[in-house]
């Protein structure tokens, strides 16, 4: 039996906590009565995960079994997440690798030939074909791959893809042409936090630039509070509207996936642990870990974590017609990553680890790092922010000035260009976005390369546009302080110091919160 | 330069978790992370030996031989209205308001003979119970035995007893008046009385807040005078709630009060009219509670009583 997440009140009996901290870890030591919250333990996974797919596929909600939905002479065409999902990437075999193979075999029984599988990654860069293969498996890659039947999306190609029309508010739904017009869309999705599935998978997954930024701006993700509760989220409204509209013309087979919070397993195992309860082992583990890290050099370090893979056990898989099916999902993520919290505090703090969605098997550039934790981390709420309005935000993280010119090449302009002009997300959507989407080099790069679409960097923006309308002051403990000031954000040695900076607005003795994460947890403020 | 600073920052961290995890020493959990545990029920001190005939005995020695002398001999003591008690068959609870420590002796030595010796007293477990010697000393005394006043379990003793023929002496209020005043009476009583279906017999005690308040170990000089009232059993009606009944035993020592300071029958008439004069006390300041408290009793000279 799983124990359920809780807050911890900092007393004088608690030893020093674990705060990520990019690639490594801390061990802080915060002030009295700073509450800590704990994700939930992660739930005890399904049985037989084989037994469990061929269930859902058969039983699905509100939709027929997926046999018969499949017939000789069809169009089938499969998509799934791509690689900025799950976080971090889990241990083979992939979920999605078994999910497809068995709609395969279900297509193969049925005699349909013509299908083909596309990794919905909107306008996040392409994967390469080992990244690919990881995803779907060595012989879904072998079958389809070498026929150009296993590719990635592409957004700028405009004679593959389908306007399928407006929804009431004008907003464009234009999606992969191959997807618009199959018999079937079967969608391969993993839940790994609430925000993800349902409309959201094919309505933005196979989207482009021209739907996409209906819902991906600044007006939208302020208004999304928090995009971790699509009931409450301007961007989810978006999707579900363009959704409607999809599904009008796209019979679409939804398959949702989701992942207990079993993340570091080996020598990092005491990273989900609560500190208190920390074994001889675990201790010595954390020492060794911490010491080596801070031993090895760079590349090494980063090459440690960048092949982390995570355990992940499946909680549930459920399988039938979009809405139905994510209701289960986000019931399923609750159950997984909901902690109740007690009000809201003077100040939050977050501890940014070493991976975002969008820098596997690269590196966390200072805008990803802000994405990560004032886009994702801050909006791991449910209710209100874990924050009050006008409250101080502390985060960790070394915030390096360094980016990947294979994989973030627009970020680098943005950085240097768009944040020296202005830091504020309307203002640079107003300014330099068209700018940015339209530029012929970075979608050269986006489509041949492996470099996120031009436009990125602003979604990154936007992202974390939230939590700046929200937030009094912002401060990085121990990062670079003059990429953190090109942000508008300040920088800070240690925590003391940070907590000294904010107490112009919070006063000298606030009160804390400390969202003690990853492992996943959505703050659920009362 | 690298090896020496790697090693000052192994040895920190070392330092670091030696302390934080307490090394050598026994672990600690935060306390708002240590597992909730239901705390355990307090075993109850056995009462049952102080009703075994042997005690039974010692115990009428005590009140009889040393208490009921030392009682009179300190403060005048008026009972009146005990000739209620033969309309009792059988075991009742007997309900009095409750000013003073002087209250368990008052009735136990006012009670006749043999209701004395089939009578336990219901005592409050936090104050009669604290302690082996308290406990012990108030049980062979007064055949007290613990009762929760706090919440909790209800206790199965009262209603044990009165299943085993015992009567019970039940002081509604729960605790002493602070300043001689009724104060609210709880259900407990009612609760039982209705449960058991047994009668309860009220009592009134005037002049005990006088004699001997809160705070005083031993009564004032001058041999107050404190009266002792019984009044007519009352037997809750077939199908009567606890809730319903509990009123008419709070109103039955009220007006026993109220018949201390008038007459029996000028007391019966208020009560059919339904204006007996409450006995909760003005809404005053406590001063002037507590002076109308601690007039003293007019003694039978000084005011003839034709009906008492």
């Amino acid at each position: 039996m799983s124990r359920p997440g809780f807050v911890l009140e900092v007393d004088d009996r608690t030893p020093p906590l674990i705060v990520h901290n990019g690639e490594g870890f801390l061990l802080e030591r915060f002030p009295l009565g700073t509450r800590v919250v704990y994700p939930p333990e992660a739930l005890p996974p399904v049985r037989d995960v084989d037994e469990a797919i061929d269930s859902a596929l058969r039983n699905p909600v509100e939709s027929e079994p997926l046999p018969e939905l499949l017939r000789a002479g069809m169009r089938l065409t499969i998509a799934f997440d791509d690689i900025s999902i799950p976080l971090p990437p889990m241990k083979k075999p992939d979920i999605r690798q078994r999910i497809i193979e068995a709609v395969l075999t279900m297509a193969a029984d049925a005699g349909v030939d013509d299908v083909e599988l596309i990794s919905a990654n909107a306008l996040h860069r392409r994967l390469t074909p080992n990244e690919l293969r990881d995803i779907v498996g060595e012989r879904v890659f072998r079958s389809f791959f070498p026929d150009g039947k296993l590719y990635n999306f592409d957004a700028e190609d405009a004679a593959n893809l389908t306007h399928l029309g407006q929804t009431k508010h004008g907003e464009d739904v234009e999606i992969s042409k191959r997807a618009a017009e199959s018999d079937l869309l079967v969608y391969v999705n993993v839940n790994l936090v609430a925000m993800d599935g349902g409309h959201k998978s094919t309505s933005i997954g196979l989207a482009s630039y021209k739907s996409l930024k209906h819902h991906h701006n600044s007006h939208t993700m302020i208004h999304s509070r928090s995009f971790m509760d699509h009931k409450k989220s301007e961007l989810h409204h978006s999707a579900w509207r363009m959704g409607a509209i999809l599904t009008q013309h796209v019979k679409v087979f939804q398959i949702e996936t989701t992942l207990n919070n079993d993340i570091f397993g080996g020598p990092l195992q005491f990273l989900q642990k609560r500190e208190w309860e920390w074994s001889i082992k675990d201790q010595a583990s954390m020492l060794g870990a911490k010491r080596g890290l801070s031993a090895a050099p760079d590349k090494l370090r980063h090459r440690i974590f960048t092949d982390v893979r995570a355990n992940y056990g499946l909680t549930g898989v459920t399988a039938g017609a979009i809405e139905p099916v994510h209701e289960r999902t986000v019931a399923m993520v609750h159950k997984q990553q909901l902690v109740e919290v007690q009000g809201q505090a003077d100040v939050g703090i977050l501890g940014v680890p070493y991976l975002g969605p969008y820098n596997v098997n690269s590196v966390m550039n200072p805008i990803l790092a802000a994405c990560a934790g004032l886009g994702y981390y801050f909006n791991s709420y449910r209710g209100q922010p874990i924050v009050r309005k006008d409250g101080a935000m502390i985060l960790y993280h070394p915030v390096p000035y360094q980016f990947s010119q294979l994989h973030h090449p627009s970020y680098v302009d943005f950085f240097e260009e768009v944040l020296a002009e202005s830091t504020d997300p309307a203002t640079i959507e107003q300014k330099f976005e068209k700018q940015y989407a339209e530029d012929p080099w970075y979608i050269h790069l986006y489509r041949t390369s492996y470099a996120y679409h031009g436009v990125h960097p602003f979604y990154m923006w936007y992202w974390i546009s939230h939590a700046l309308d929200h937030c009094g002051d912002i401060v990085w403990v121990g990062a670079e302080r003059k990429t953190v000031e090109r942000m508008g954000f300040r920088s800070a040695s240690t925590l003391s110091d940070a907590l000294e900076m904010v107490s112009h607005s919070v006063g000298r003795s606030p009160s804390i919160t400390y969202l003690h994460n990853p492992p996943h947890l959505i703050a659920d403020v009362r | 330069m690298t090896l020496v600073r790697f090693t000052q920052e192994t040895v920190r961290d070392v330092k670091t978790v030696a302390r934080g995890w307490r090394w050598g020493r026994r672990p600690q959990v935060p306390r708002s992370a240590e597992p909730y545990v239901i705390p355990r029920e307090k075993a109850l001190f056995p009462t049952a030996w102080a009703r075994t005939p042997a005690a039974v005995a010692a115990r009428e020695v005590l009140l009889q031989g040393a208490l009921n002398s030392v009682m009179r001999y300190e403060i005048s003591p008026a009972v009146s209205g005990l000739d209620a008690l033969g309309k009792v068959d059988g075991p009742c609870l007997i309900v009095a308001n409750h000013s003073s420590h002087l209250d368990t002796p008052l009735l136990l030595c006012t009670l006749p003979g043999p209701w004395r010796r089939r009578t336990a007293v219901a005592a409050a477990a936090d104050y009669f119970f604290d302690t082996w010697w308290r406990a012990t000393a108030s049980a062979v005394m007064f055949n007290t035995f613990p009762i929760e006043r706090r919440g909790g379990n209800l206790s199965s003793t009262p209603g044990d007893l009165l299943a085993d023929g015992w009567n019970v002496v039940v002081f509604p209020e729960g605790t002493r008046s602070p300043d001689g005043w009724m104060e609210r009476f709880r259900m407990g009583a009612a609760y039982l009385a209705v449960e058991h279906q047994v009668p309860v017999v009220p009592v009134g005690i005037k002049g005990s807040f006088a004699a001997m308040p809160r705070g005083r170990g031993w009564p004032v000089p001058g041999r107050p005078k404190v009266a002792v009232r019984y009044g007519e059993p009352l037997r809750p009606a077939d199908g009567e709630s606890a809730r319903d009944f509990a009123p008419k035993v709070s109103a039955a020592v009220a007006a026993l009060l109220d018949e201390e300071s008038s007459t029996w029958w000028e007391a019966r008439k208020r009560v059919a009219a339904g204006a007996s004069p409450s006995q909760s006390g003005p809404d005053a300041a406590r001063w002037r509670r507590v002076w109308a408290q601690t007039e003293p009793i007019q003694t039978a000279a000084a005011k003839r009583q034709a009906w008492k």
